[in-house]
């Protein structure tokens, strides 16, 4: 596929995604698309880093829960505008990437080592969170106050008030921003010298610095880049849900989220972690749905039937959801 | 694609199958449907995930209070109109409770009843009130709930101020009246969620000032499965009072532990336990459950609808839980609530419920009296197990029986 045609696909996709509160006035749906983005974000974080880099991380929680603590807890305690929030909250992302980077690659941890690692720190982040209550309020979490000002929207980036439009399309922009931002930022990246540079340390790290890659420089840029757009959909979360514990911040929840929604839309590929997110959400809220219609409420079913799609999917798309649209544009011609 | 994993080469499908298996252990929604004239009203619970036990436990207690409400002939101002539930599930998560709000906006309701824990319901109750949807908490105990100013949020049942101070102060007056036998005491708390840690925080700054000495705050992770060096550490300490605060599994795990590690505190008191006023607890391990007290939500042990219920919830396989009654008042209160507005009209609901005054309820409140969307007149009692059975010991005019120290 050229270049031309790809950068036209995402055009459209983004003209789709702005156009989209304007078409469909149910919240239900955009809520639907907005948490879908959501992951689609988390999941680009997880990709650059584990699609790209090759060093899965099983602890991805630990930038997404970092962005939303320093987030809300520079309003909660300093009374910071969340606009000034905003910088030092993705930045806290970059800083904690660059620690655990630093302290995995410095020693050269890979794979299951560096997994386990990130699985660690996420695990030692929640227990922090948890222990130091005077800074982060402990198990209870941090709560911040909710604006009903209509007039106040924009200084506390708050929507829930807002005026209509703005009440039903505030944080699914917000969202849609960041990714928008995001992809941009993966797909220069993965044409540029760096983008290189890691996709043949994923390959061969050894090969790779034999020929002149510094690796461990390259690792740690992609692990900051990851954990900057981490941070920034833990902003979202908070600014959304004006609330945030050790629990939904650091928890495996969003580490699996983030690392499941590349793998089935596709490793190293910029579309995959948003194909992903739409799939799983879909065949989640179709398998919902359809199960509730057929025999009635039955809770966890759902998700078996899920489950059971997720390893259909697994079994035969192992290049993922991109591989299969890549396929298909080649059988019908588009690869001449 | 595959990758070097753990030493072997472990492919993404490996490592999604792992993934896949484990994300099949969460939930559904469904939809309750009704023939006839009907009143939607949303349901939404965590009946799938961590909090799957309570959430399932609030579902039955508000299903069988509408099942109720449409036998004896629907909403009668409404021309009898039926109450339609449109099933929500919170998978244990904020995020996904505030989507079943929007779900239920598309289905038209006129009210929400749920969520069960106070951190998906802060959620549930700002995305409801975005829509101007009544939203009735049934459990969630965070005062912050109800402290937002948000005029469609109510909550008939006690918040955390509340249920801390009357625990607090039960605690005192009982020892007085056995003579102060407890001195010291250690509190035992999870850490994980809101709950816990906070609790721990208002009764050493209840106890303290009222001459308890506080030897230990012990805090520990949801879930836990070993209690083992927490109950070593009272042991050591020995403290007349043991004061716990914890979820249901935990809540079991720890009072088993101390039984088994022969730890005898003069009396173990909880506020909000999470096992130590369950019935399915005292069945279960009636020895380790002996003399455990109590400060929690619980109902006029001398109402005949109350032990109504917990016959039909008994007869149909489950625990009367404090669960399955709040849902339950909390759905009648919002029935009561649309009987008084005499419309499905979110904000005629809205203004009946808060100059409510609703007296045809089984708990211990008393007629409702509505501030900022707070009950005032909701208040917990305490309660001791004894034998197969879990008695009221006070306040004095719900009281079935005496406390006993150890």
């Amino acid at each position: 596929m050229s270049d031309t045609l790809r950068i036209t696909g995402w055009v459209v996709l983004a003209a789709l995604g702005i156009a989209a509160p304007f078409l469909i006035s149910s919240g239900r749906w955009l809520e639907f698309i907005e948490l879908t983005l959501f992951v689609a974000v988390l999941g680009q974080a997880w990709n650059i880093l584990g699609g790209y880099g090759g060093q899965y991380s099983f602890g991805h929680a630990v930038f997404f829960g970092t962005g939303a603590y320093v987030q809300a807890l520079l309003q909660f305690r300093f009374g910071f505008s969340p606009w000034l929030a905003l910088p030092f909250a993705i930045a806290s992302g970059a800083g904690v990437g660059a620690m655990i980077g630093y302290l995995s690659f410095r020693y050269g941890l890979r794979g299951s080592y560096f997994a386990l690692i990130t699985l660690a720190f996420a695990e030692a982040f929640r227990v922090l969170a948890r222990s130091i209550v005077s800074v982060t309020e402990g198990g209870r979490g941090v709560s911040l106050p909710l604006n009903q000002d209509s007039g106040e929207v924009w200084t506390t980036l708050q929507f829930t008030f807002a005026e209509p439009f703005l009440r039903h399309a505030g944080y699914y922009y917000m969202i849609l921003t960041v990714l928008i931002l995001a992809y941009i930022a993966v797909w220069r990246m993965e044409r540029s010298r760096f983008g290189a540079q890691l996709i043949s340390v994923r390959e061969n790290e050894d090969a790779a610095a034999a020929l002149g890659v510094d690796a461990f420089r390259v690792k740690m840029k992609a692990i900051c880049l990851s954990g900057m757009i981490a941070a920034a959909a833990g902003v979202y979360y908070v600014q959304k849900y004006l609330f945030v514990d050790p629990e939904i911040a650091y928890g495996p929840a969003k580490s699996v989220e983030a690392l499941v929604a590349p793998i089935i839309g596709g490793l190293g590929t910029v579309i995959g972690p948003l194909l992903g997110a739409a799939f799983l959400h879909s065949i989640g809220e179709v398998a919902k749905e359809a199960i509730g219609a057929l025999i009635g409420p039955r809770p966890g079913l759902d998700l078996i039937l899920y489950g059971m799609i997720l390893v259909l999917v697994l079994g035969y798309l192992p290049r993922g959801l991109a591989g299969l649209l890549d396929s298909a544009w080649r059988r019908l011609g588009g690869g001449r | 694609m595959t990758y070097r994993l753990f030493g072997t080469s472990t492919t993404r499908r490996s490592v999604l199958a792992g993934g896949a298996a484990a994300t099949g252990m969460l939930a559904a929604p469904g939809i309750l449907h009704a023939a006839g004239k009907t009143v939607k009203v949303g349901v939404v619970h965590p009946v799938t995930g961590f909090l799957q036990f309570s959430g399932t436990q609030c579902r039955y207690g508000a299903q069988a209070a509408i099942e109720e409400i449409n036998a004896s002939g629907g909403i009668k101002a409404l021309d009898g109109a039926m109450i339609e539930a449109v099933l929500g599930d919170a998978q244990s998560k904020a995020e996904i409770g505030a989507s079943e709000v929007e779900k239920f906006e598309s289905e038209g309701v006129s009210a929400i009843v749920g969520a069960y824990s106070s951190g998906i319901s802060l959620a549930t109750t700002q995305a409801a009130a975005k829509y101007g949807i009544p939203h009735i908490v049934d459990v969630g105990v965070n005062d912050k709930i109800v402290g937002r100013d948000l005029d469609n949020t109510f909550r008939f049942g006690p918040g955390f101020g509340v249920i801390t101070k009357t625990g607090i102060q039960s605690l005192i007056d009982l020892n007085e009246a056995a003579g102060n036998p407890a001195k010291t005491c250690v509190i035992v708390h999870e850490n994980t969620t809101p709950f816990g840690s906070y609790m721990a925080g208002l009764m050493k700054d209840g106890l303290e000032p009222a001459g308890f000495e506080v030897l230990e705050i012990l805090p520990h992770p949801t879930p836990n499965k070993d209690f083992r060096n927490i109950a070593l550490k009272i042991k050591e300490l020995n403290p007349d009072v043991v004061i716990p605060s914890h979820y249901y599994n935990e809540g079991v795990l720890f009072l088993r532990t101390l039984q088994r590690q022969r730890v005898s505190p003069k009396v173990i008191y909880s506020v909000l336990g999470g096992a130590s006023s369950q019935y399915r607890f005292v069945n279960e391990f009636e020895d380790a459950a002996q003399g455990v007290m109590d400060c929690n939500h619980w109902f006029d042990p001398s109402n005949k609808a109350a032990l109504a219920l917990k016959d039909k919830t008994e007869a149909d396989g489950k625990t009367y839980s404090y669960e399955v009654f709040l849902a339950y008042t909390a759905m009648k209160f919002l029935a009561d609530g649309m009987e008084r507005a005499a419309s499905p009209d979110r904000k005629a609901i809205i203004d009946a419920l808060a100059v409510s005054e609703w007296d045809g309820h089984f708990m211990p409140y008393g007629p409702t009296k509505m501030e900022n969307g707070q009950n005032m007149a909701a208040v917990p009692l305490v309660t001791q197990v004894s034998g197969e059975d879990i008695n009221v010991i006070a306040p004095a005019e719900y009281a079935q029986a005496k406390a006993k120290f150890g």
